[in-house]
């Protein structure tokens, strides 16, 4: 596997490029390094592309059971949706969460060795697009709610306490365009949450014979999906706005990594990658 | 310098409204009027008329004083010198010049770093270009000032902080609610800092102000004034749920709106954000009200303290942009002493020695270290009077042009900028907009009237 060595170099440098030059970027208010980090993100990302394309013909459906592959492609979709959002909203300040974590969603693929779960690959193809897919998918909008909710909570402290504003980066986003970014992420996020843990349970019915297996990760699924659920409500039922609205999405997001990282490859399971 | 730049001019600080109104230069054609003309004193001149600026630029030579241009600045508006003297400052040469640079970079501006004089003084040169008035050096200067204008902008941060109360009220606005087309704005009690804020939230692009005031009267006038609506003061609280930004200056001793007053109010607009801007004293708004999800109060001692933070941080800037300022102005002097003819005779030949010892360096690198001293010395005669044969036509050209009455300083100068003798970076879209505008003939017949680069 030659060409994919190359290309996990390539993907590797041409990230941390892009991370570091965002960052500089952002802070330094410089619209030059930003366009450098963007073409620097969106070259890694085309490579990043071929390398999933690869990886999936060589292993077909059941590159979906792999760790690495896993993780990769959780980076590969966190960039997907950021330079989507750039696009349509400019939400360029997304970068600022997005790049680093897709650089180090790719480092900690390359870490993980195969799994080795046993499954029937003809079956696992479709489900596990939608299964996977859909919690990407969502996963990735939480990564973007909590960077625009952690910058919504520090611009806000600044106003309400009418802390200095000198110096305060002019060009930052307002307060609603930090908020509308959270709305997306829980409109949008939440159904994909929804759908990906019917799809898998859906699975474990046929895998298993049993809907709920009491499997570790599906526990803790489930309790992130009942406080997702309520901010969904709370937000689009009740109207809920701003602080705890960014408050409570990113402690979702914060169990999400939490399961990733303590259920995935801690914890014995069946959705463990380090057996 | 054989010639000289006055200007004159009075500006908010100097005179007030009526005297600004009363000698406004709107389009004021100075060579129909008879104030320039090819061969009188006055050579040039541009007129700058705006609500807070009235100023004069004039280039004459010396036959001109100061009081030549007050007294046509005074008979034009219909007024006397004496009335209108006290009102003004004049600057000559290089004070004018900086004068100038300043006001382009508005630095010179009631609010400082406001965008709308660049505009307005480049409608002005416009202007003195159509009619005629605008010659090598007005051209010269007011691009310079355009782009020591630009410089300013993008090397400091002058113009990015607010340093009025009703502007820093604008700009906090903008950080809560950025774009602001789909807010509103109420303004309770119709005063006049009020007034000046909505003023800015209107050009800061809201949708609509609603008035509301004790006086029902007044408070119409006021809407009519920005296109509002007014509604009655005891409507006020109903109508809160429909507006975002709320500005209140009644003289009220109690306050008029408090916390309990808005929860009823946010849940109407679902958690829709509020800023409520209170320059009353004593305030009008309760302090609580801060203390809600979602909504944000300034009273006029947080504004001032943003303004007062502000106002340090320009000062840093301001000191940047002087410096940009006066090294401009330095250049600038420069070129003006370079317009006469022995300068430039002597920067061209230099110009020539310059290039002939380069390609000599070059040429003797790659002969090696073997070529004899009487090559070498023969090789320098060459280059030396190819160079000085080379620039000779062009010299004899300018020495008989500039024996021409006027001509002088547009032969120097298209010298100077066909040999760019003044080093300068000549962006490569300098002459784009001449490409569509200018007709090839006028090209070819040498009249273009702007002197771009």
């Amino acid at each position: 596997m030659e060409l994919y060595d190359v290309l996990q170099i390539g993907i590797t440098v041409l990230y941390t490029f892009g991370a570091v030059l965002f960052i500089g970027g952002m802070l330094g208010m410089r619209p030059g390094l930003k366009t450098a980090a963007g073409l620097s993100s969106g070259a890694g990302f085309a490579l990043h592309t071929l390398s999933l394309a690869l990886y999936f013909k060589l292993m077909g459906y059941g590159s979906f059971l792999e760790g690495d592959f896993h993780l990769s492609l959780l980076g590969w979709v966190l960039l997907a949706i950021f330079f989507a959002l750039w696009w349509r909203l400019k939400l360029d300040f997304l970068a600022l969460a997005a790049s680093p974590l897709a650089l180090l969603l790719y480092l900690s693929s390359m870490s993980v060795p195969g799994t080795k779960v046993l499954m029937p690959k003809a079956l696992a193809g479709s489900f596990f697009m939608l299964h996977i897919g859909s919690l990407f998918f969502s996963l990735a909008f939480l990564a973007m709610a909590f960077a625009a909710g952690a910058l919504f909570m520090h611009l806000e402290r600044k106003i309400k306490t009418k802390e200095k504003l000198v110096g305060f980066r002019k060009d930052l986003p307002s307060l609603n365009t930090f908020d509308h970014a959270n709305h997306l992420a829980v409109v949008f996020g939440f159904p994909l949450y929804t759908v990906g843990l019917l799809s898998g349970f859906i699975w474990a019915r046929f895998a298993w014979g049993r809907i709920v297996t009491g499997d570790p990760k599906e526990i803790v699924s489930l309790a992130i999906w009942v406080v997702y659920a309520y901010l969904f409500h709370q937000r689009l039922a009740m109207g809920w706005r701003g602080r705890k609205a960014a408050m409570l999405a990113m402690a979702v997001f914060a169990f999400c990594v939490f399961s990733l990282v303590v259920v995935n490859f801690m914890v014995p399971s069946h959705h463990n990658f380090m057996q | 310098m054989k010639q000289k730049i006055f200007l004159i001019g009075l500006n908010h600080r100097t005179a007030g409204v009526e005297i600004r109104e009363a000698y406004a230069l709107k389009d004021c054609n100075t060579v129909e009027l008879g104030f320039v003309t090819p061969a009188g004193p006055v050579s040039e001149a541009l007129a700058l008329s705006t609500c807070n600026r009235v100023e004069i630029l004039a280039v004459t030579d010396h036959r001109a004083t100061a009081d030549d241009v007050l007294q046509f600045w005074a008979s034009h508006c219909g007024g006397s010198v004496p009335q209108l003297k006290p009102h003004v400052y004049i600057h000559e040469d290089l004070e004018a010049v900086k004068h100038l640079f300043t006001v382009a970079a508005s630095l010179d501006s009631m609010v400082v770093g406001e965008p709308q004089i660049l505009g307005q003084l480049k409608d002005a040169y416009r202007k003195s270009v159509e009619f005629g008035s605008a010659k090598v050096i007005i051209n010269r200067l007011l691009h310079k000032a355009f782009s020591v204008a630009k410089r300013v902008r993008t090397e400091t941060a002058i113009a990015s902080s607010a340093v009025s109360i009703s502007y820093a009220a604008v700009e906090l606005a903008k950080k809560i609610f950025g774009d602001m087309s789909d807010n509103r704005a109420m303004l309770v009690g119709a005063g006049e800092m009020a007034e000046l804020a909505a003023t800015h939230l209107i050009n800061a692009g809201v949708k609509d102000i609603v008035v509301a005031n004790r006086t029902f009267e007044r408070g119409e006038e006021l809407a009519r004034r920005m296109n509002g609506t007014a509604i009655m003061f005891e409507e006020l609280h109903r109508k809160l749920a429909d507006v975002d930004i709320v500005i209140s200056s009644t003289g009220a001793t109690e306050a008029v709106i408090r916390a309990k007053d808005l929860r009823g109010v946010l849940k109407k607009r679902r958690n829709r954000p509020m800023f409520f801007i209170d320059i009353a004293v004593p305030r009008d708004i309760d302090p609580d009200v801060n203390g809600l999800d979602n909504v944000y109060l300034y009273d006029i001692d947080d504004l001032k303290e943003v303004v007062e933070e502000n106002l340090a941080q320009r000062r840093e800037e301001a000191i940047k942009a002087e410096a940009i300022i006066a090294s401009e102005t330095r250049q600038f002097a420069r070129w003006l002493e370079s317009l006469e003819l022995n300068p430039t005779i002597c920067d061209l030949l230099e110009r020539g020695e310059d290039i002939a010892a380069r390609e000599l360096a070059r040429t003797l690198k790659r002969l090696g270290p073997d070529v004899s001293d009487e090559t070498r010395e023969a090789l320098e005669t060459l280059v030396v009077s190819i160079a000085h044969k080379l620039y000779h036509e062009p010299i004899a050209f300018l020495k008989r042009r500039t024996q021409e009455e006027g001509a002088a300083q547009r032969f120097i100068d298209t010298t100077r900028r066909m040999f760019n003798l003044d080093g300068e970076d000549v962006p490569e879209d300098a002459h784009a907009d001449r490409k569509k505008v200018v007709p090839l003939r006028a090209v070819c017949g040498g009249r273009t009237s702007e002197n771009q680069h």
